[in-house]
């Protein structure tokens, strides 16, 4: 029996970490794996396509209501192809310490059991960004060893990314913790998939995949399902295969060498964003 | 890097409990984990009507934290108001609320049509030490719970000294000060300890000036009411313990207040009078002992360090060695506080140290050659250096661990004489 790859997924809010996350688990499913994906997100929206809708309780609302004495069945519940899906959940907005709140949830989970030796993967679906400790907290003491930061070819998303970079950098250097690569989610920007490129090279790591943009995937999310369960034969869903196949053959994994603000800046000039910025509307 | 800090004297802000507890019937309501209150809780002399073993607490949890403990600090302000007769309720939070970001002076407006006064003073750990706490819980009074005045009460002055509890002797020399201002002919107004309470509280918008007997703790209290209450101050920095010092200090509130110049000499007079009459008696004693020797070190908060050096060295013509100031002491402040150890009579000048570490100050004044027995006068953490330097100790300041002190002071004429008591009668023990 191998060794769980827990796996943290990061990235700017609203890039598609957790649609990128689901569906990846989707095609890690169809490979015979054995997935869990915790959701580390107050919003509590990790899980909804695998278990076809916001059908779960979250850890923070049953401790809430029901004190720590928990069963984990409450908490776990089973989604697409038997993945087990949890989500930490959070307080009400604006109260409270969320942070504090994911650091509770994995100790829960861990507490009880959940990380049984038949699983292949863990995923864990961070919030936009790695704003205080707490949300540092699935890459710290050992859990995640593997992060994956989904970008795209839009400024904010690169300068996300490298930000978050400079937390893994910081945690690389105590732990074992290393970034597997850029997944590009991609937005249709000019040159993306270059820029992606040189963005990754200048990191130290490598473009993972690149996903195409392709509305299927909105579709698929209205009807609460992932791609590969909703559209099994399109393209998209292949992609998604593709980005599993990766994930599963990755071997590539380092240290990060986040850049300063003046060389990300460089190079989007490089490649033509900056000029771009012009004609940005909103 | 973090270092060691070895001996500290002063507990985190949230310590202002104890300034509350001197306010005769305030209840701090603490919304803090269940450890601090009883951490800093350790003071003698703190029994009584309310003791802060029922302090109300949070004592928030995990789940507080991740969820917020507002509903928590509510519902206890809610039941203190219910089941402990208070005049005046004050909300203090530690660290783990404002870390996590309770909104607790939101909560404490929702208690503004309570019967009693409910205010709130943020004290976490964090922002400092526990004089710190104590400016904020004065400043939450002046901020929270008073308005300004029209009329004025001719010859009334607030006075503000003494860190209560963390100071030992807070009780007796704000009673000596007290004493002293009204033998002026002007009206005192203090609101720490027995008999004084909101009543007092409520006649400071009323005092013609703050009188801040400390060389910083209250200095931004005084500047607060001075732009909020119009309350003008008079900022003395050194306590006054002696002839000297008091006959200084009488004179310059005096001035200040606009008393007649005569008045104050004839108060004057008196107390010198009767003062050096004293020392006259045990010149003998004082010239010819030979363990009391000529130099000496306090290590105290700068409170009792300046006002102690100024004594020893003016009054009884002792030597300062190096003093050290304990209290973390304000940066922006020091450089003024270490004039004021210059300005002493016979053309001396103290040197002094803004220094947290007790090994460090340890290690200076083992290294230090005092001519003879050094006199040293600090926190009961000196009682083991000193013998081993075979020097005569004497306990001032926190930590105290050698006295019980219910209302004596060292504050004054009769303050002064106190204090020569109790160093001549450690000299005076050595060879018997």
């Amino acid at each position: 029996m191998s060794e769980i790859r827990q796996i943290a997924i990061y990235g700017k809010g609203g890039i598609g970490k957790s649609t990128t996350t689901q569906n990846l688990t989707a095609g890690l499913v169809e490979h015979g794996k054995k997935v869990m994906v915790v959701g580390c997100d107050p919003k509590a929206d990790s899980t909804r396509l695998l278990l076809g809708g916001l059908a779960q309780k979250t850890v923070l609302d049953t401790i809430r209501e029901e004190g720590e004495d928990v069963e984990l069945d409450r908490i776990l519940k089973e989604g697409y192809g038997g993945t087990r899906c949890v989500e930490s959940g959070g307080p009400e907005p604006g109260v409270g310490c969320a942070g504090r709140g994911i650091i509770t949830s994995i100790n829960m989970l861990e507490n009880l059991g959940a990380y049984t030796d038949d699983l292949d993967y863990v995923f864990y679906d961070v919030l936009g960004d790695v704003v205080c400790g707490g949300f540092a907290m699935p890459i710290r003491e050992g859990k995640a060893k593997e992060i994956y930061i989904v970008a795209s070819g839009e400024m904010m998303a690169l300068y996300a990314a490298n930000n978050i970079s400079k937390g893994i950098q910081r945690y690389a250097r105590t732990g074992g913790v290393r970034l597997g690569g850029i997944i590009c989610n991609s937005r249709n920007v000019d040159r993306e998939l270059d820029l992606l490129r040189a963005f990754s090279k200048e990191l130290g790591t490598k473009l993972l995949y690149f996903v195409p943009r392709d509305n299927i995937v909105q579709h698929a999310e209205i009807n609460k399902k992932t791609v590969i369960e909703y559209r099994p034969d399109s393209n998209q869903a292949q992609e998604y295969r593709n980005l599993a196949q990766a994930v599963i053959e990755n071997e590539d994994f380092v240290i990060p060498t986040p850049m300063t603000q003046e060389r990300l800046e460089e190079i989007l000039m490089e490649y033509g964003m900056m000029e771009l910025a012009d004609d940005y509307k909103i | 890097m973090a270092k060691l800090l070895d001996k500290q004297r002063y507990k985190c802000a949230l310590g202002a409990m104890q300034s509350v507890q001197a306010i005769t019937r305030a209840l701090p309501i603490l919304h803090s984990g269940p450890g601090c209150a009883q951490k800093l809780s350790e003071s003698i002399g703190s029994s009584g009507y309310f003791s802060p073993n029922i302090f109300p607490c949070t004592s928030i949890n995990e789940k507080d934290v991740v969820f917020g403990g507002v509903k928590k600090l509510n519902s206890t302000i809610e039941n203190a108001l219910k089941v402990i007769d208070a005049d005046l309720y004050v909300v203090l939070t530690g660290c783990i609320p404002e870390i996590v970001g309770d909104d607790s002076g939101e909560v404490v407006s929702r208690f503004e049509d309570a019967d009693k006064p409910v205010i709130y003073a943020p004290t976490a750990g964090f922002k400092g030490n526990n004089y710190k706490g104590h400016e904020q819980v004065v400043d939450a009074i002046v901020e929270q719970y008073l308005k300004k005045s029209e009329t004025k009460q001719k010859g009334l002055v607030n006075i503000w000294a003494d860190v209560p509890y963390q100071d030992l002797f807070w009780l007796g020399n704000l009673r000596e000060l007290e004493k002293l201002i009204s033998e002026l002919g002007l009206t005192p107004n203090t609101i720490f300890g027995y008999n004084r309470g909101i009543k007092n509280i409520d006649k400071i918008p009323e005092a013609e000036f703050n009188l801040l007997v400390s060389p910083w703790v209250g200095l931004n209290n005084m500047k607060k009411m001075e732009r909020k209450l119009g309350i003008p101050y008079l900022h003395y920095k050194t306590l006054p313990i002696g002839a000297t010092e008091t006959s200084k200090f009488l004179r310059e509130v005096g001035k200040f207040a606009g008393v007649a110049e005569e008045k104050v000499e004839s108060v004057i007079k008196e107390h010198e009078d009767y003062y050096y009459y004293l020392i006259e008696r045990y010149a003998d004693l004082f010239l010819e002992n030979r363990v009391i020797n000529k130099q000496f070190t306090v290590v105290s908060d700068a409170h009792y360090a300046l006002g102690i050096t100024k004594f020893l060295a003016n009054d009884l013509g002792l030597v300062p060695a190096k003093q050290f100031v304990v209290d973390d002491t304000p940066k922006n402040r020091r450089e003024e506080i270490a004039e004021e150890f210059k300005k002493l009579n016979f053309g001396l000048e103290a040197e002094v140290s803004f220094e947290t570490d007790g090994f460090k100050i340890h290690e200076e004044i083992k290294n230090h050659d005092y001519h003879g027995y050094p006199l040293i006068l600090g926190g009961y953490y000196e009682k083991e250096v000193t013998d081993s330097l075979k020097g005569n100790f004497l306990n001032v300041s926190y930590p105290t661990q050698d006295k019980v002190v219910l209302d004596s002071s060292y504050v004054g004429y009769t303050g002064g004489i106190r204090l020569i008591e109790d160093i001549y009668t450690v000299a005076v023990q050595r060879f018997n």
